[in-house]
């Protein structure tokens, strides 16, 4: 398929009630890979049919929204991220039909679904490519960039510095040098060529037009280049962004695009325009800053980089998680931090990758069920739509030793029998070998096993993740930082429109007492949000609260 | 006995606040306002720079300052450390202040920050002076680091000294607790001091520490206490010593009153430890000394030995209650002698220390008119000494301090003798 | 007239005889009481020192801070003192005892005055004693404060401080046994001068510091002896 087909007819629409257009604002996005879900077939690989199979499972656990990753056509030289059809699936995972199938279970369950969007590049097997480079007067030449010199653009930094020389590579068919701020595998589309832009909307459009929710949008701040820039966040690059914001807009309203910009707050706020550009973005800096604060035990961290957060327009929200299928990046901390991060969390080297560490939360969290209660609790709590990693709600182990970031991308474990129940193809087939270590290995973590008690992990983030829900002031509350004095205790309220929420949390791995200047909310009685016991009533007295090690409340604040 | 709870309710609390602490930095004040705040930062920017991971906090015991003090300290911070350091803080820095007390010496405040230093579990605790101007945040660094990383438990510290500068310590103080206590200190009444957790969970329990010390005298009593206690001593070069108040140059009189009355209470108390001690230990010394020759002190000589000569003459029947017949007429001797050929011998000057801590030990006569009756003997033993070292180089006037100090040692045995008389 | 003289004189050296030979035993027997007083005295003094000694007596003191008053006023400790004052006692007591074996009826007469006399006379011998040591102590802090002052004639303040403080406790002990009584009124004047100069050399050197300041800010800072003093004192710790 050399141009994107029309779309096609039989699109599935959203069942759910004309949604409120503000839904993502309250999502608890479940992130997942078709790939290592479930296999339907037998083939060692994950498929759509076989994530069908486990959306009950999805819906059970909570969650509103799922983030697919990239499931297309792929040489499969960067987990996916090189694109070689934009309108079509990966046959390993499916086809257009059980995606479609998979969108219309989904949206019965009142899950949404969300899907990548890689428009900063394709693949080199891509046809547009292809043509591209077949002669200098192709039409499709200037869909990509490209020079007769390797000295256009100097000084933009090189991302992938382990493997790239240049951004520049050579390409010997049409003798001339092409741009990829990535690997040299992934020419970068080119959008200043109006061509480029339609063709994006019309990919847009297929995927919306068939029932994906949102998109998540990547390695948004490179998409055009400018000689004496650093080619990066540039006005042009929000142009594009508005040009397909506007679209989505108009055809779309309730479709959600997500920013994939790992920067500063202070950089990614600008793509979040005046409310029309993307509607949410991931927020970097805060997830290694909450690792540091329950090491450090100090709050100061987390306190630090939310201050530094700019506010952003009503109708935008920030994504924020503390695992995903990358490494934890150690891009947006300061030398200083990250060699703290790197000796407390990856004291083998192995376990460092890039610019970050590449392990899962249980292991980072050394399997301790205290401190992934607290992780999880600040996750569910601070400002932002939370994603959650899949795996992370059973406490999924790694394994350093797979290579790249393969190692948290292994099958998900679904019971303690064959394949962890992920296949039924022989072990040696799997496109990645399960875990088998004896704390973090299939037999001892698993769905199954937790689903049998109510105390598992599993039960408990599924009641974190219930209780979450039961209060916008999560969602869309504003954050107000109370300072005890106490800096190993984090706690603020939350609050929007009569909702407010307390919480406290100790990240110190003893116990501590704390005193909360609560005078604002004098006569309020702190109801405990778990169990529902009310604590004695405010005062005008310091509030004084004593916490287990890494333990942490979460209080509906009532006038009663 | 039920124990009294002697912490304000608002230091514990904030000191609950604080929680547990790897670093404990100490900094009693009294009415410091115009200095404190450099110190502060100093002391900060040193925590930050060198224990960036370590948990740390300053208390500061404050005497009931009328100027501002406590604000000051509250008040002090530092608007970029970007700038100063080119990297933030990971950790939040807590700065605890709170009132004691009473004025007197600096026992109280010593007692609040042994008491804070045990309540929060800190590992190594550093004490410094509110009106030091030559403070860097290397000091800070130099005096915790051998207890943190190398398992001490008292720094002392070696200050550079401009000759004839502390001359009460290189006469007195430093060859005495060397013969004494067996452990070669250079300055065993340094202003600023560390010590681990363990140490100061000690000092906090010895009952020797309710003793009312003035002025410096509880330095005195740190140091010596630790050395007693069997403790890990060392010493860390720290550099030039600047402070803003010149509280020495208020009075010879007092100072030895203070510090010299102190170190004999102390030799009391801890009559079991030295009275059985055998030889002498060198103390590991960290740091970096630059040989730097400063300038001579300026002293009036001439005026010392005017007064030590008068000194000798007037107080012949207070000395004869103090000093052996033999000492005595030794000095009646040599104060006779021309200015210029005048020398109070080295030991001669020992064995009259020596006489004088036992006299005080068997109260001979009034502790603090025997004090009083030291000062003019040591006014001369300052004139002999700078007319002896008055041309001389730095090394060789350590080398001549190096002669005292053996002659201190040789005749250890005849102070062991003179304590332990029976009268 | 020889014979007159003769037996007058036998009479007499019989009278004499029969008064010495009626005398020498209880002259004999007072010798022997002091004597044996003396002995007992200082053995009960002895005895008590060892036994206060081991009950450690001072120590008892200690705490309360009496021995440091005692020592504070030159005076010896507690334990020290108690058994002075007991073997005076003792002995005293032996003393009257003699002189009234003596059976000298004056004498007699005269041991019972002293003895009512005696309370006012103990008070009196108190006064004195504490006076001595008073003015011991008195006088040596002048002294040494002089000397430390660098003054002109330490001996001669300390000197002067001693017989002032010994006068009043001499006029008001002579004042006790009722030996005139306008001494009262002359050694509360004396008194009163005494504090007052003892004051004023008090605050003389415990001031001078700031009289010095004061002095050398409204004379011209450039005085080279005054500098050069002020090097002197601040270089020592």
């Amino acid at each position: 398929m050399s141009t994107t087909s029309a779309p096609p007819s039989t699109a599935v629409t959203p069942p759910y009630p004309a949604a409120d257009p503000l839904w993502y604002k309250d999502a608890v996005i479940y992130e997942l890979h078709p790939r290592a879900f479930n296999d339907s077939n037998g083939d060692g690989i994950g498929d759509f049919p076989g994530l069908l199979q486990k959306l009950d499972y999805v819906q059970d656990l909570g969650v509103t929204a799922v983030w697919l990753l990239p499931f297309y056509p792929s040489p499969l030289k960067d987990g996916g991220y090189d694109i070689s059809d934009y309108t079509g699936i990966n046959p390993s995972y499916g086809t257009l039909n059980d995606f479609r199938e998979l969108l219309e279970q989904a949206h019965r369950r009142n899950l949404r679904v969300i899907t990548e969007l890689v428009i900063n590049h394709t693949s080199d097997q891509h046809p547009w490519f292809q043509e591209a480079r077949s002669s200098r007067d192709n039409p499709r030449r200037n869909w990509y960039v490209w020079s007769d010199t390797d000295d256009r653009y100097r000084g933009v930094r090189i991302i992938f510095k382990d493997t790239e020389l240049s951004n520049w590579s050579w390409d010997p068919i049409s003798k001339s040098y092409y741009w990829h701020r990535f690997f040299g595998h992934q020419p970068d589309l080119n959008f200043d060529n109006p061509e480029v832009r339609e063709e994006m909307w019309k990919v847009m459009q297929f995927w919306a037009e068939m029932g994906v929710d949102g998109f998540r949008v990547d390695a948004v701040p490179y998409l055009v280049e400018r000689e004496g820039t650093s080619c990066e966040n540039l006005p042009e690059t929000h142009e594009v962004v508005k040009f397909l914001r506007r679209r989505l807009d108009e055809k779309y309203p309730t479709r959600f695009l997500l920013a994939e910009a790992n920067q500063w707050p202070a950089d990614v706020r600008p793509y979040f325009g005046d409310g029309d550009e993307f509607h949410m973005a991931f927020h970097f800096p805060l997830m290694p800053r909450m690792f540091m604060a329950v090491k450090l035990e100090d709050r100061k961290p987390i306190i630090d980089i939310l201050q530094q957060t700019p506010d952003i327009p009503e109708n935008c929200q920030w994504g924020i998680f503390l695992r995903n299928h990358d490494e934890l990046t150690l891009e947006m901390v300061s030398d200083e931090e990250r060699d703290y991060m790197y000796d407390m969390y990856a004291l083998d080297s192995g376990a460092r990758l890039n610019l970050g560490i590449r392990r899962r939360l249980a292991p980072l969290m050394e399997n301790d069920r205290r401190r992934l209660e607290l992780m999880n609790g600040m996750l569910m709590s601070l400002p932002g739509s939370p994603v959650l990693y899949y795996g992370d709600e059973i406490g999924m182990g790694d394994n350093i030793f797979l290579g790249d970031r393969n190692g948290v991308r292994t099958p998900m474990q679904w019971s303690g029998g064959w394949n962890a129940g992920f296949s039924v193809a022989d072990p040696e087939r799997l496109y990645l070998p399960l875990l088998s270590n004896p704390v973090y290995g299939y037999q001892t973590v698993n769905v199954e096993a937790q689903r049998r008690s109510d105390h598992s992990l599993l039960s408990w983030m599924k009641r974190l993740i219930r209780v979450r829900k039961s209060s916008r002031a999560f969602s869309r509350g504003r954050i107000e930082f109370l300072q005890p004095r106490n800096h190993r205790v984090f706690a603020y309220i939350r609050e929007t429109g009569n909702e407010r929420v307390l919480v406290v949390n100790n990240l110190s791995r003893a116990a501590q007492a704390v005193e909360l200047d609560l005078r604002t909310f004098e006569g309020y009685i702190p109801v405990e949000m778990f169990g529902g016991n009310p604590f004695p009533r405010i005062g005008r007295l310091p509030y004084l609260l004593t916490l287990g090690p890494y333990h942490f409340y979460w209080f509906r604040l009532r006038r009663l | 006995m039920a124990e009294e709870s002697f912490l304000s309710d608002d230091f514990v609390s904030q000191l609950t606040a604080v929680g547990e602490v790897d670093i404990l930095v100490g900094l009693p004040t009294l009415n410091n306002r115009d200095t404190v705040q450099r110190v502060v930062n100093a002391i900060i920017v040193g925590l930050v720079k060198y224990y960036p991971r370590e948990r740390c906090a300053l208390i500061n015991p404050d005497g009931g300052s009328k100027d501002g003090t406590t604000e000051a300290v509250q008040a002090a911070s530092i608007p970029d450390f970007r700038a100063v350091l080119a990297s933030n803080p990971l950790r939040t820095m807590h700065v605890v202040s709170a009132q004691y007390p009473g004025v007197r010496g600096q026992n109280e405040a010593l007692r609040m920050l042994f008491a804070a230093a045990d309540l929060l579990g800190a590992k190594a605790c550093a004490l410094f002076s509110p009106d030091l101007e030559s403070l860097t945040p290397e000091w800070l660094d130099a005096m915790v680091r051998p207890v943190l990383k190398d398992g001490h438990d008292f720094v002392a510290p070696v200050y550079q000294r401009r000759r004839f500068d502390g001359l009460l310590v290189k006469n007195v103080l430093h060859p005495l607790i060397r013969a004494a206590y067996g452990y070669q200190v250079e300055e065993p009444v340094g202003r600023e001091a560390a010590f681990s957790g363990r140490l100061a969970a000690y000092f906090l329990g010895d009952e020797s520490r309710r003793e009312d010390f003035p002025g410096l005298g509880a330095h005195v009593w740190m140091t010596t206490a630790a050395m007693a206690g069997g403790f890990r001593v060392c010493q860390a070069f720290l550099g030039p010593r600047v402070a803003a108040s010149k509280r020495s140059a208020l009075d010879l009189n007092t100072t030895i009153q203070e510090i010299g009355g102190s170190l004999f209470r102390c030799m009391e108390i801890q009559q079991a430890y030295w009275t059985s001690r055998q030889g002498c230990e060198q103390v590991p010394t960290f740091g970096f000394q630059p040989v730097l020759d400063l300038d001579p002190l300026r002293i009036d000589r001439r005026r010392m030995y005017q007064m030590f000569r008068t000194g000798v003459d007037q107080l012949e029947s207070v000395l004869e209650k103090i000093l052996s017949p033999a000492t005595l007429q030794a000095i009646g001797e040599i104060s006779k002698a021309e200015e210029r050929h005048f020398r109070f011998p080295d030991d001669l000057w020992a064995k009259t220390i020596y006489e004088f801590a036992s006299s005080y030990h068997h109260s001979a006569i009034n502790r603090d008119h025997l004090l009083q009756a030291l000062t003019p003997l040591y006014r001369g033993r300052v004139s002999s000494f700078i007319l002896e070292n008055a041309g001389a180089e730095a090394e060789e006037v350590e080398r001549k301090l190096d002669l005292l100090r053996q002659d201190y040692e040789r005749l250890k045995p005849y102070l062991v003798e003179a304590w332990n008389r029976q009268t | 007239m020889n014979e007159l003289v003769v037996r007058n004189l036998r009479e007499a050296l019989t009278a004499v005889s029969q008064i010495v030979a009626q005398a020498l035993p209880r002259v004999l027997a007072m010798v022997i009481i002091i004597a044996v007083g003396w002995l007992i005295a200082w053995i009960v003094e002895v005895i008590l020192r060892r036994l206060l000694l081991l009950a450690r007596f001072n120590r008892l003191f200690e705490s309360k801070g009496v021995t440091r008053a005692l020592s504070l006023a030159a005076l010896p400790s507690p334990s020290e003192m108690i058994s002075r004052i007991v073997f005076w006692i003792v002995w005293v007591s032996f003393i009257m005892a003699g002189v009234n074996a003596l059976g000298v009826v004056a004498l007699q007469r005269e041991v019972a005055d002293f003895v009512s006399l005696l309370p006012q006379f103990v008070v009196a011998v108190l006064i004195i004693f504490i006076g001595v040591l008073a003015a011991n102590f008195f006088s040596r802090a002048a002294l040494l404060a002089a000397v430390n002052a660098n003054s002109p004639s330490p001996r001669l303040v300390s000197g002067f401080v001693r017989f002032l403080i010994l006068l009043v406790a001499i006029a008001m002990a002579l004042e006790r046994i009722g030996l005139g009584y306008g001494v009262v009124l002359v050694a509360f004047g004396f008194l009163f001068g005494a504090i007052m100069i003892g004051l004023a050399i008090a605050f003389g050197l415990g001031g001078r510091h700031i009289a010095r300041r004061i002095l050398e800010r409204r004379f011209a800072a450039g005085n080279r002896d005054r500098r050069e003093e002020k090097d002197d004192e601040g270089s020592h710790l």
